[in-house]
């Protein structure tokens, strides 16, 4: 089992002003080491500030106290896969072209990066769809190519805000197991954020809770289950219900 | 039976309403004999005048010299018009000193400049250029910096996220994300262009349809007037369906929304 | 970290230095002479002026408050009309196959052609009195007042006339307690399109044919060289087309505070 240290990020805390000039603190004091390879969940309610420490940690937002660390050196935005919430793919551009648009930047040829971004819409299956634009194609489509994208960077570090929470319930079954299995063929270090207890448990190697006003780190969870796992094992249901009774004291 | 009654009528109002119309001006025809053409005259005018000029132009030409017009402005307004937006919606220190200005000026309707154009350059050409510049700018301007303004936040994330630097962002996320707005903004430039070079044509011109209809009023010609407002509302009609297209092939990934 | 309130002082401040250098600028042309004092006045003689013309009836005929209120007076009577029978008349096309049918083709067909072009016509049938000027700012306001609440009766979301439909509503009761309250925005939107376009082809049926009003005055200025006068002329048309829209907007917010 890998140990080292991927990420380290130490007592952030976050506020800001609003219109009416009050001060909300949002995060407070927040302490997480994220391992080398790890599949790590952040499982939160809505409005956890789950999103503000994903843009602090990949740097998106630079105005926080406290401190994120990588254990390689410092990173830029750029070189983290970001997947979105609500897949923020670019409208005017088709399929093929959203997954380019990260080799484009990073000024590699052209025959090269097409290539590459048809062997990510190959990985998440959407080869044949390269000239659709997003809107005419399905959710989990575009999600997929969100996916795609953020991949297509060939980050070691992958980010994902709420990715499946827009789509119905069958295909994100259906997607969550792709995503495991497209991420033990290439191991990375994953942050995977989402609300849904079911999907933390599922993915997870290691689930920490967010919650209170100001967020904090209410709880951390090792599911100690063998992959895949299943939702109607004892184990899983037991896990289920031990977060879900934590989940409400933290509201 | 009720319901093929109903099917009945509906094929029916149209031609109706159309009829209503025809009607309308036949009372009017048969009311004011002296002053109110039948339509009759009204072709007759209209093919009159394709073939015999109108000082020194006959109707294709004043219909061109009428577009000309319009296209050279609306092309300037365009350019300075698109610039001056981005330029708003990317610098507030910018947008803070020029918006009073702008907000100042917006309301004076281009009509109103009329006067003034013509004691600065004369009734010459430039001045109706200028005049139409003047409606035509506004809206590009204004639909430049609200589609910037309203690009969503969330794609300027994405675009970090791929690398692209600030002219990348620029060029590749924001101008095709205000792009249909922008287009929106050319629309309603173009269709107040067409009704600024009318007025300017009608206040002083010696070529253009908005000449045509003037003469009418002047020589009490009222089948002249009358084949004026035809062509105008003919070529308004041809403008906003061309646009129209345009739009569709301009912003692809709008329209084909399932 | 920037507070509100220093931003909003900056706001202000760059405002001000906008609106400083424009006329500085044009105050600084006009000492140079790269204008010229025949063809341009500067922001004081523009002031100097609209101070004078508040009680001179020279040399147009009138005095400002005069041209203003009889340009106001026709406005308004021709926009009310148009809104009046306008408004209805779109919400009831939205609504009802029947009337759609029947008045959708007369209402296009006479669409395209621009609220100007009218003038002509009109002047020879009413002459250049009121009649006429009311009428062409009516035929102005009343375009964009049917097409909006059409379009917005149209767009009536389905799902609240299905909802209203399960409570037992009929024709009547989903027209006017959903289709109506649910296009209030957009015919807000087309008076406030109509506004612009009437007040806009007023000043320009003014400066065609008339012996008073502000786009007469404007006229005037331009045939005697008078650019003060002017000036005068358009800063008192666009304050006042500002006002009106500003006005519309508290009256929108009053109606449909749902909307923000």
């Amino acid at each position: 089992m890998e140990n080292r240290t991927k990420i380290s990020i130490s007592h952030v805390s976050k506020s800001f002003e609003d219109k009416k000039q009050v001060r909300h603190q949002v995060l407070d004091d927040i302490n997480i080491e994220v391992k080398e390879n790890e599949f790590l969940v952040l499982l939160g309610a809505g409005k956890s500030g789950k999103s503000v420490l994903l843009d602090i940690i990949t740097g998106l937002d630079t105005d926080y106290e406290g401190k994120v660390e990588f254990s390689d050196g410092s990173r830029s935005t750029k070189d983290i896969g970001i997947v979105f919430q609500k897949y923020a793919l670019f409208p005017w551009k088709t399929v093929m072209e959203n997954v380019e648009m990260n080799q484009k930047f990073r000024g590699m040829g052209k025959q090269e990066r097409k290539e590459k971004a048809e062997k990510y819409l190959k990985l998440v299956g959407l080869s044949g769809f390269e000239n659709h634009y997003p809107n005419q194609i399905s959710g989990g489509m575009k999600q997929r190519v969100a996916i795609a994208r953020a991949f297509a960077g060939e980050s070691d570090i992958m980010v994902m805000d709420e990715p499946f929470g827009a789509l119905d319930a069958q295909t994100r079954y259906q997607m969550e197991e792709e995503l495991l299995k497209i991420w033990e063929e290439a191991k990375r270090t994953v942050i995977f954020v989402t609300n849904n207890i079911e999907e933390a448990v599922y993915l997870g190697d290691r689930i920490l809770l967010l919650g209170g006003s100001p967020s904090t780190i209410a709880k951390e969870y090792v599911p100690d289950m063998e992959r895949p796992r299943k939702y109607t094992h004892p184990d899983f249901l037991e896990l289920r219900n031990r977060i879900a009774g934590d989940f409400e004291l933290v509201l | 039976m009720a319901e093929k009654g109903k099917k009945m009528i509906y094929y029916i109002l149209p031609v109706l309403s159309i009829g209503i119309l025809v009607v309308l001006w036949g009372v009017l025809c048969v009311q004011k004999p002296d002053i109110m053409p039948t339509p009759a005259a009204v072709i007759k005018k209209i093919a009159d005048i394709t073939v015999n000029p109108i000082s020194n132009a006959t109707l294709p030409v004043h219909i061109l010299v009428s577009l000309g017009r319009v296209l050279s402005a609306f092309a300037a307004a365009c350019v300075f018009g698109i610039v001056l937006g981005i330029l708003m919606g990317w610098y507030p220190t910018f947008h803070d000193i020029a918006w009073p200005v702008f907000e100042i000026i917006r309301p004076i309707p281009p009509i109103a400049w009329i006067p003034l154009i013509i004691l600065w350059c004369g009734i010459g050409e430039t001045s109706k250029v200028i005049i139409v510049f003047i409606g035509a700018v506004v809206p590009i301007v204004l639909n430049t910096y609200s589609g910037i303004r309203q690009v969503d936040p969330m794609l300027f994330k994405a675009a970090k996220s791929v690398g692209a630097g600030d002219r990348a962002t620029m060029f590749e996320v924001v101008l095709p994300a205000s792009l249909p707005s922008i287009v929106a903004g050319m629309k309603t430039s173009l269709s107040t262009g067409w009704m600024c070079v009318l007025a300017a044509e009608m206040v002083v011109a010696r070529q253009g349809v908005g000449f045509l209809i003037v003469r009418g009023m002047d020589s009490g010609d009222s089948a002249l007037i009358l084949s004026g407002m035809v062509v105008i509302g003919v070529v308004s009609a041809l403008i906003t369906a061309l646009l129209n297209r345009a739009e569709v092939k301009l912003c692809p990934w709008r329209t084909e929304q399932r | 970290m920037k507070s509100g309130k220093k931003k909003l002082i900056r706001k202000i401040l760059l405002g001000c230095v906008g609106v400083g250098i424009f006329l500085g600028v044009w105050q600084l042309l006009m000492s140079m002479g790269v204008i010229s004092e025949r063809t341009m006045s500067t922001p004081g003689q523009v002031l100097e002026t609209f101070i004078y013309k508040l009680r001179s009836a020279d040399p147009d005929g009138a005095t400002l408050q005069e041209h203003f209120l009889s340009s106001f007076k026709l406005a308004m009577i021709g926009f009310i009309t148009a809104m009046v029978i306008g408004i209805p008349m779109g919400l009831v096309m939205g609504y009802f196959k029947a009337a759609r049918l029947l008045l959708n083709p007369m209402f296009e067909v006479i669409r395209p052609i621009p609220p100007i072009a009218w003038i002509p016509i009109v002047i020879l049938f009413l002459g250049i009195g009121m009649p006429a000027k009311v009428f062409i700012v009516f035929v102005a306001a009343f375009v964009p007042c049917v097409i909006n609440s059409y379009t917005g009766v149209k767009l009536t979301n389905p799902v609240y006339i299905n909802v209203a439909k399960t409570m037992g509503a009929g024709h009547f009761r989903i027209f006017t307690k959903i289709c109506i309250p649910s296009a209030i925005p957009m015919v807000f939107t087309g008076i406030r399109l109509s506004l612009g376009a009437s007040w806009s082809t007023l000043v320009a049926a003014e400066m065609l044919a008339s012996t008073n009003g502000l786009g007469y005055m404007i006229q005037m200025g331009r045939t005697i060289i008078r650019p003060d006068i002017i000036v005068v002329g358009m800063l008192v048309i666009g304050c006042t087309g500002a006002l009106l829209s500003f006005v519309l907007g508290r009256i929108e917010r009053h109606i449909a505070p749902w909307r923000k």
